[in-house]
């Protein structure tokens, strides 16, 4: 008898195993352990044992009872948790379809360019300043040591809508219409539209320029060349070398035009850099007496230093842009790399 | 300016490469943009030394050489007679290329084979001499490159002249500098007059009525001169500078003016009516023929040089086609003159005339070195044409040029200004070197006078510029100023500016940046009524195109030409914003009224997902974007009104903007008309928003807390019937303005027209919210309040309510 209960045993497992249905599950409970079940059988015979094995007989035909029932309910609970796994795998969506959010905007690189210059400047304690884009000429060019007739004025092409009212070629007018109302000292940046009459790949009829002026008593030539010198390495990297060298400028003097060691070709000589090595990055100098005079500053109580430079350039280098005239084409394409 | 290093060579001694002495004179202020090298005319030509010279067989005037270049050795049939064996010549073998452009090939002359050439100066360039074969030194190597054995390579540096260094503009100037630099000595070219016996004086004679714009006019007088070509030297010198060389007597009018600053001019004497000159300014609409053949209408006031009877140059801009040199002129009034810069810049720009002479004049030059010119050019133009100079010149100096003397320079103030201690004796020896006197005046100080060239310096400042200049800018320490700063109030508008763009950026939109000026033909495509002010825009008197000559009034033509740009590349979805400005005019010589403005479109799909695109933009997704900005910006008080005249928009789909009364700006889509107009296909909508208006409300919002009822609300929904016509704006004020303490908020959640509703009418979906602060709100209580509101909108709006 004993031996015929481990074969029930042998065979009940086997079945377990090969079984995978809810109703599977069932049915082999109903076989082996229903009323009319195999072990219930098995125990029905127990007077066939002998007396001496009976009690050993019936402990295992209840422990097989047991666990048998205790496997049937787990395969029936892994049953139930498989069959929800598979209504969600059912769900299953493609993880790699691009996501659905309305695609951020972009700002424009020039916009990108003059912000970080801005702040930059700001933690130097300079505040922005404004002025009107069409500009009167005593502004633009006599205030600023350009009188009518003054060669300097060549090097700008200027547009006019009368004699004496032109597109501002520069952002400098802002700095006379501030000392004007302001006594120094004085630390300032304008940001602003500029226009030149001038069209090619390196050069568009309206550009950006961001102009700075800073007066107090006692600055000097290091000073200019300290801000600009941190100011630079700010933007360009810690590591950039820099150059300043004598230049002209009506309003400035001594002038100096600032060059950066070529970011494109580490100074060998490449096309950017026109085989120079160095990037002309921007104009500067001490502000000229003769500008001082014309808004009643004492020249031998203040001095000061101004600098400007051109954004398109500066994004035009740290973007790798070649043509300047992108920045106004507003081509989507374009725009969206920003 | 083209500096030629073999010409500055006559002037200064250069021991740097180009490339040092390009530095060097960059980093002093005389930028060079560009190194370039000139080579010979021909290539392929070698030193080598005649083997042997025997008579050709059939024809006398020929002989058969042996040549050798050191390597090989070449049978030459030649032609010249001044060759005999053992003489080193210049050989151009088979594949050299000689001046002209001729390669020369194997040829066989009178049954002889030769297997090259000899060649003489003329041919090769070199020198004017023809008569011969060329005869090179002895102990040149065989086989060298003949123009690395005659060092014929050159080298030019384009230097960068600023405005203010007018006296660069000449060999001479740029040497002075290279002196400065480089601490050599100057070497001046020797002038020496040979005079005939006739005086000028008695010849011809010059008379000055303005001399406001002409202060000096000299003249000398070459008599007997032939015209002829310019020897190679000359020529070489001029290419070098870019000029083309046109005979003897002009060249060296160019040469002068090159060499020294001083633009010359040279008439035929025998032109010049009454052998005289007079100095005068022109009347209104004077007519003269210039050199180049052109017909110039002259406005008034433009310096004329003249003759007894008519104009016969434009002073210091172009000599008169009247009075040129010619081939057989024999005579020649050569003019040395300063004329007034203004006047000559005013002059050039109004005739579009910027000559080099002008480019001079209107600079400034050496007032002092007019004679010193004169003389040089005379003498040149004598050794070159075999003429002869009269006795004296003629100096016409009505009005003394003041150059600048005895300029105080403070020691204290150059070191406090450069930020250096730089000191006394570098100081002196800096300005010495380029040419300055200095007399000490006391304790620290110097009495500073230039040379007459440098009509740049006059102040203090300008000393110290060139004292820091040439000192070294990278020998200033680096410092940082000291921090005393009155800051000065920040800009409002940047500081919304920068919200709105991070919002808008935000909600997907792109920011561009279009011209401030368009078409003036903007105003017609959109549409705008003739008596519109956005008509009245600013024009540019000289723009680059009829395209851009007017200033914008409003931001949406640049708008929808970037829609249509971005079409033509085959992006249809955008979703695009711009800040900046807007120009309108004013009266006459006043500046514009300049207006912040925002302005933004959007067209196509929502999404730019295409697997799950499918929804276009609308009016609401633009609204609704705006609503979202305004609201993070704590503006309140916002309304949308149809009431709306936009001619560019359309009249069932727009709305005017307004913040507390204030119109600030319009939202709508494109009329189809205006779509037309820019052939543009798929639906736009635009917003443009008056930024400087909305930055005072920006400045006044205010933010207060409003206390949170911890008690339950009550809802009811109602739908009403209402015209189609009725706004949900208006709805909305009826009910609010009932004032209701207890009610919280009324929301739209549900706009229905089609079955169930009557034509002509919709049904609004209303959802009221009442609550009370203090406790919780009864049915009855919120009925009873609820129906007051109901009640009142029916009465008010004749609505039906929709069961
Ligand atoms: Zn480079």
């Amino acid at each position: 008898m004993i031996s015929e209960l481990q074969k029930l045993e042998k065979d009940a497992l086997a079945e377990l195993s090969a079984a995978e249905a809810e109703d599977q599950f069932l049915n082999i409970r109903t076989k082996y352990l229903g009323r009319k079940g195999l072990l219930t059988g098995l125990l029905r015979n127990i007077a066939q044992v002998s007396d001496n094995e009976k009690p050993l007989f019936g402990k295992l035909c209840n422990e097989l009872k047991n666990s048998l029932n205790s496997k049937i309910d787990a395969a029936l609970l892994e049953q139930a948790n498989r069959n929800k796994e598979n209504i969600l795998l059912k769900e299953k969506i493609d993880v790699t379809l691009p996501g659905n959010a309305v695609k951020y905007g972009h700002i424009h690189p020039v916009v990108q360019i003059r912000r970080e210059i801005c702040s930059v400047f700001a933690s130097f304690g300079f505040s922005i300043v404004e002025g009107p884009e069409i500009e009167l000429d005593y502004y633009n060019f006599e205030a600023l040591n350009m009188p009518k007739d003054h060669p300097a004025r060549d090097m700008q092409d200027t547009f006019y809508i009368e004699d004496n009212i032109v597109l501002r070629t520069h952002t400098s007018p802002v700095q006379v219409r501030i000392m004007e109302k302001v006594r120094p000292p004085l630390r300032i940046l304008s940001p602003g539209k500029v226009y030149r009459r001038d069209s090619d790949v390196s050069h568009t009829p309206m550009f950006h320029q961001i102009e700075g002026l800073l007066v107090d008593k006692g600055v000097n030539f290091g000073d200019l060349k300290g801000i600009l010198s941190a100011f630079l390495k700010k933007i360009f990297g810690s590591a950039t070398t820099l150059r300043f060298r004598p230049s002209f400028f009506p309003f400035t003097e001594p002038s100096a035009e600032v060059d950066i060691r070529c970011v494109m070709c580490g100074g060998k000589g490449c096309r950017v850099c026109g085989q120079s090595g160095w990037l002309e990055i921007l104009g500067s100098g001490m502000v000229d007496p003769a500008v001082f005079q014309n808004v009643n500053y004492d020249p031998e109580e203040y001095s000061g230093f101004a600098f400007g430079l051109g954004l398109e350039r500066i994004a035009m280098l740290k973007y790798g842009i070649s043509d300047i005239r992108l920045f106004f084409e507003n081509d989507i394409r374009f725009l969206k790399q920003f | 300016m083209l500096v030629s290093l073999k010409w500055l060579k006559d002037y200064v001694d250069i021991e740097l490469s180009a490339e040092e002495l390009a530095h060097k004179l960059t980093m002093a202020g005389l930028e060079v943009d560009e190194i370039k090298k000139i080579g010979p005319k021909f290539s392929g030509v070698v030193v080598a030394k005649i083997l042997s010279v025997t008579p050709h067989p059939s024809a006398d005037r020929l002989s058969l050489c042996d040549v050798s270049d050191g390597i090989e050795t070449y049978k030459i049939v030649c032609g010249a007679k001044n060759i005999a064996s053992g003489d080193i010549v210049p050989l151009a073998r088979i594949g050299a290329v000689i001046p002209g452009g001729y390669t020369i090939k194997s040829t066989v002359l009178r049954g002889e084979k030769s297997d090259g050439m000899l060649c003489s100066e003329s041919e090769l360039e070199i020198g004017d001499d023809e008569s011969g074969i060329m005869h090179l030194p002895a102990d040149l190597h065989l086989g060298l490159p003949l123009e690395r054995a005659l060092n014929i390579e050159d080298t030019v540096l384009d230097v960068n002249v600023t405005p203010n260094r007018s006296d660069c503009l000449s060999m001479i100037g740029i040497a002075r500098e290279v002196a400065a630099i480089t601490g050599q000595k100057m070497k001046l070219p020797r002038i020496k007059i040979k005079e005939s016996a006739e005086d000028i004086n008695s010849l011809t004679s010059v008379r000055i009525i303005d001399a406001d714009l002409c202060a000096r006019y000299t003249a000398r007088m070459i008599k007997n001169i032939k015209i002829k070509e310019s020897p190679v030297w000359l020529k070489a010198r001029l290419e070098a500078a870019g000029l083309r060389a046109i005979n003897n007597i002009v060249d060296v009018t160019n040469f002068v003016m090159l060499e020294m600053g001083q633009p010359l001019h040279a008439f035929d004497f025998r032109f010049l009516e009454e052998g005289r000159i007079v100095v005068r300014k022109s009347k209104e609409n004077e007519e003269f023929i210039s050199l180049d053949g052109k017909t110039r209408t002259l406005p008034a006031n433009t310096l004329l040089i003249c003759d007894g009877v008519k104009p016969v140059a434009i002073g210091g801009i172009m000599g008169g086609l009247n009075s040129e040199v010619k081939e057989d002129t024999q005579i020649v009034l050569l003019e040395s003159a300063y004329f007034n810069p203004s006047s000559i810049r005013r002059s050039a720009r109004k005739l579009a005339m910027p000559t080099d002479a002008a480019f001079r004049f209107e600079r400034g030059i050496d007032p002092e070195g007019v004679t010193t010119a004169l003389n040089r050019a005379a003498q040149l133009m004598a050794d070159l044409s075999e003429g002869s100079i009269c006795k004296n010149y003629i100096d016409e100096y009505p009005a003394k040029i003041q150059s600048a003397q005895d300029i105080p320079l403070r020691m204290e103030r150059v070191r406090q200004f450069t930020g250096t201690d730089i000191r006394v004796q570098d100081v002196i020896r800096i300005l010495r070197g380029i040419g300055m006197v200095l007399k000490r005046k006391g304790k620290g100080v110097f009495l500073v006078t230039p040379p007459t060239s440098r009509v740049d310096i006059s102040r203090e400042i300008d000393l110290i510029e060139e004292v820091i200049r040439l000192y070294g800018y990278d020998r200033v320490p680096v410092t940082l100023p000291d921090v005393s700063v009155t800051e000065t109030a920040p800009i409002a508008r940047l500081e919304l500016e920068e919200k709105i763009r991070q919002l808008l950026v935000g909600s997907g939109y792109t920011e561009i940046v279009n011209y401030s000026f368009g078409s003036p033909l903007a105003a017609d495509m959109l549409c705008l009524p003739e008596k519109d002010f956005r008509r009245n825009s600013v024009r540019i008197s000289n723009p680059l195109g009829e395209e851009l000559s007017a200033m914008r009034t409003t931001m949406l033509h640049g708008l929808l030409e970037t829609m249509k740009r971005n079409a033509n590349n085959g992006s249809f979805d955008l979703k695009i914003f711009e800040m900046g400005r807007v120009f309108l005019n004013r009266k006459e010589g006043e500046l514009a009224e300049e207006r912040n403005m925002m302005a933004g479109l959007i067209t196509g799909e929502i999404s730019d997902t295409f697997w799950n695109s499918g929804k276009t933009v609308d009016f609401y997704f633009l609204k609704g974007c705006l609503e979202n900005v305004f609201n993070d910006l704590k503006l309140n008080n916002f309304s949308y009104t149809s009431e709306i005249t936009e001619s560019f928009l359309h009249p069932g789909k727009s709305c005017e903007i307004i913040i507390n009364k204030d119109q600030i700006g319009f939202l709508g889509e494109i009329h189809p008309d205006v779509m037309e107009k820019y052939d543009l296909k798929n639906h736009a909508y635009v917003f443009e928003i008056n930024l400087d208006i909305l930055t005072t409300h920006y400045i006044g919002r205010k933010i207060f807390y409003q206390g949170i009822s911890s008690f339950p609300a009550v809802t009811r929904d109602v739908a009403f019937v209402v015209a189609d016509t009725m706004e949900a704006d208006k709805m909305l004020s009826i009910i609010y303005d009932q004032k209701e303490d207890l009610l919280e908020n009324v929301s739209i959640f549900d706009v229905y027209r089609g079955k169930g509703v009557s034509e002509g009418t919709k049904s609004l979906g209303l959802r009221f919210s009442y609550r009370a602060s203090d406790r919780t709100l009864t049915d009855s209580e919120a009925s009873a309040v609820h129906e007051r509101i109901v009640q009142k909108v029916v009465t008010l709006t004749g609505a039906k309510i929709r069961a």
